[in-house]
């Protein structure tokens, strides 16, 4: 009885122990902040009490949040995570919490955000990543401040998207890039929306319109007309064409509004944007109307050389018959049909070199004396003003001073040790034409020529195309004497 | 009872909803059965916010609280479990 009694009392002392050992762990439990909540009975009715904060009001916020957020203990653990969270990585909260926002989140974006949550490091600047939310890329600025949720420190993790404006930024980075390509580009380039209307315009495209182009109709701020061999109406059904898919390349056209009316090549492409249907349409417009205007120059001065050549042809026929005719001998024909050859070729040497544009006087005159005596000598001496003279007055001059430079070193004032020629200009006045004097002196006695050959046809009719072009020979006793007429209308 | 059903233990955790040390307990759980006692475990996991009464089986005060009802003796582990080794030896695994 006695031994039964000490078994109870034992039994007692035991559970009395365990109970005193189970009371001392949870106190420390609780000191220690290893639980968070206490049940309390009363009344026959137990309840449970949050120690510390309960953490609803807090989770009511997060929730309303618009950015993701997570509430995550010193380990990483989610406590917490409100609904954009979840969508953003399409998971239920019953499969997150607990989880550690390692497992959570994709490996790089894991490493930084790794470092915000942690409690020895210091990061604390927000980090951008990407993640990819169905498919698609978005972006997240990421910061995490420390919280307490009831008895547990932890962190509060944001997750911002950035997305939009990422987009936003690219997107005007691209339009920056495009705006720069377009307006760095020599010729003139616009771009069109389908409807026509002008979205982008370089300064060279700007030239083309006395308007301000970029959100005008491409079809009223340069209108265009094209070739009737082209088949193309106007500039809307040229985009037309090439918003179909076909594009057009260097179709040339008039733009006849544009300031100074020019002469354009068109090219136009399709603007694809997406793999929709074009966008709009890219012109690039070169002007053509210098070209236009060295090919109109190209085809006079074509037309102009043919009539020389023609012209130069005959005239050479003409000396070679003439000469012929008045040379007795081969030989004679040989050297007078030579000098008269090189006495043309000399001027139109220095035509070719003054583009036959006009000639010095004095500069045919030394090419053709020059052969026979140095010119600007005491022998050879020019007076008067230099005139300048059109092509057709320059060859036959040319042609004129040859003839008398061979007689005066034949039978004149060069055939001998003293003679000497003067050649004077005079000056041009309103008088329709403008003379020039060829004097010889001190040569021997001169007489008419007994014979007259085709160089004297050369003096006497080189100038006559004109009324005013002619030449007159006076054979002095002192020397020859040629007054030489060139029509006013041929000096410059 | 086989030695398959003795060697199996039931554990029983009680929780107060999702305060964050009841989600740090029922995490620090799962990761160390799985670790450590693979295939030899089964967990229930009580909510004392939704049913207290259920704290009296087993006396429970603090929460969270493991219970070990199998293999007898009973054994309590209070806290969140983070001490993995102090687990382990209440859970006799080592």
């Amino acid at each position: 009885m006695r031994n039964s009694q000490e078994q109870a009392l034992q039994s007692l002392i035991d559970d009395l122990r365990q109970r005193a050992a189970e009371a001392e762990e949870t106190l420390a439990a609780i000191r220690d902040g290893s639980v968070d909540a206490v049940v309390v009975g009363g009344e026959g009715k137990d309840e449970v009490l949050v120690i510390g904060d309960d953490a609803s009001a807090f989770r009511n916020f997060m929730e309303a949040m618009e950015p993701g957020a997570v509430a995550v203990d010193s380990a990483g653990r989610l406590l917490y995570s409100n609904a954009r969270f979840r969508q953003i990585f399409a998971e239920d909260w019953d499969r997150l919490k607990g989880k550690l926002l390692s497992e959570v989140l994709p490996g790089p974006a894991s490493q930084l955000i790794g470092k915000l949550i942690n409690p020895d490091s210091h990061e604390a600047a927000p980090v951008s990543v990407s993640f990819l939310e169905k498919g698609v890329e978005r972006n997240y600025l990421v910061s995490a401040r420390p919280v307490h949720l009831g008895t547990v420190r932890g962190f509060a993790v944001t997750f911002s998207d950035l997305t939009e404006r990422v987009r936003a930024e690219a997107a005007e980075r691209a339009e920056r890039i495009a705006n720069a390509i377009i307006a760095s580009a020599n010729e003139a380039v616009v771009v069109c929306d389908r409807t026509l209307t002008v979205t982008h315009a370089n300064f060279a495209a700007e030239a083309l319109s006395t308007e301000k182009l970029v959100g005008e109709r491409l079809d009223a701020a340069i209108p265009l007309k094209f070739p009737d061999a082209t088949g193309i109406l106007d500039i809307g059904e040229l985009v037309e064409t090439s918003l179909a898919g076909t594009p057009l390349r260097s179709i040339e056209a008039f733009a006849p509004m544009s300031p100074g009316a020019r002469d354009v090549m068109v090219s136009a492409a399709p603007l694809n944007i997406s793999d929709d249907e074009p966008e709009g349409c890219v012109l690039t417009l070169v002007d053509l109307s210098q070209r236009k205007k060295d090919e109109r120059q190209m085809h006079l001065l074509m037309r102009e050389l043919d009539h020389r050549v023609k012209n130069t042809l005959a005239l050479v026929l003409s000396i070679s018959k003439r000469t012929a005719a008045s040379e007795e001998t081969l030989e004679g024909f040989q050297g007078s049909f030579s000098g008269r050859i090189e006495a043309l070729a000399a001027t139109h040497n220095l035509l070719a070199g003054a583009s036959w544009e006009s000639l010095s006087l004095r500069q045919i005159f030394s090419a053709e004396v020059s052969p026979y005596t140095e010119t600007g000598g005491e022998r050879v001496n020019i007076i008067g003003a230099d005139l300048s003279l059109y092509p057709r007055a320059a060859i036959a001059l040319g042609l004129i001073f040859h003839e008398l430079a061979t007689n005066a070193t034949k039978y004149g004032a060069l055939s001998g040790e003293k003679g000497s020629i003067v050649l004077e200009i005079h000056p041009k006045t309103d008088a329709p034409s403008v003379e020039v004097t060829w004097t010889e002196k001190d040569g021997p006695a001169v007489k008419s020529f007994s014979r007259k050959g085709f160089g004297h046809t050369v003096i006497a009719r080189s100038l006559s195309y004109s009324p005013h072009g002619g030449t007159t020979m006076e054979f002095e006793p002192t020397g020859v004497v040629c007054r030489i007429r060139i029509p006013a209308s041929d000096v410059a | 009872m086989s030695t398959e059903e003795a060697s199996t233990r039931k554990l029983i955790l009680y929780v107060a909803g999702e305060t964050p040390k009841s989600l740090a307990a029922i995490s620090n759980l799962e990761r160390i059965c799985r670790e450590h006692l693979p295939g030899k475990y089964r967990i229930e996991v009580i909510d004392l916010k939704k049913n207290p009464q259920l704290a009296r089986e087993h006396k429970i005060v603090a929460i969270p609280t493991l219970v070990r009802e199998l293999p007898i003796p009973i054994r309590k582990i209070i806290g969140d479990l983070s001490d993995e080794q102090k687990v382990l030896i209440n859970l006799k695994v080592e």
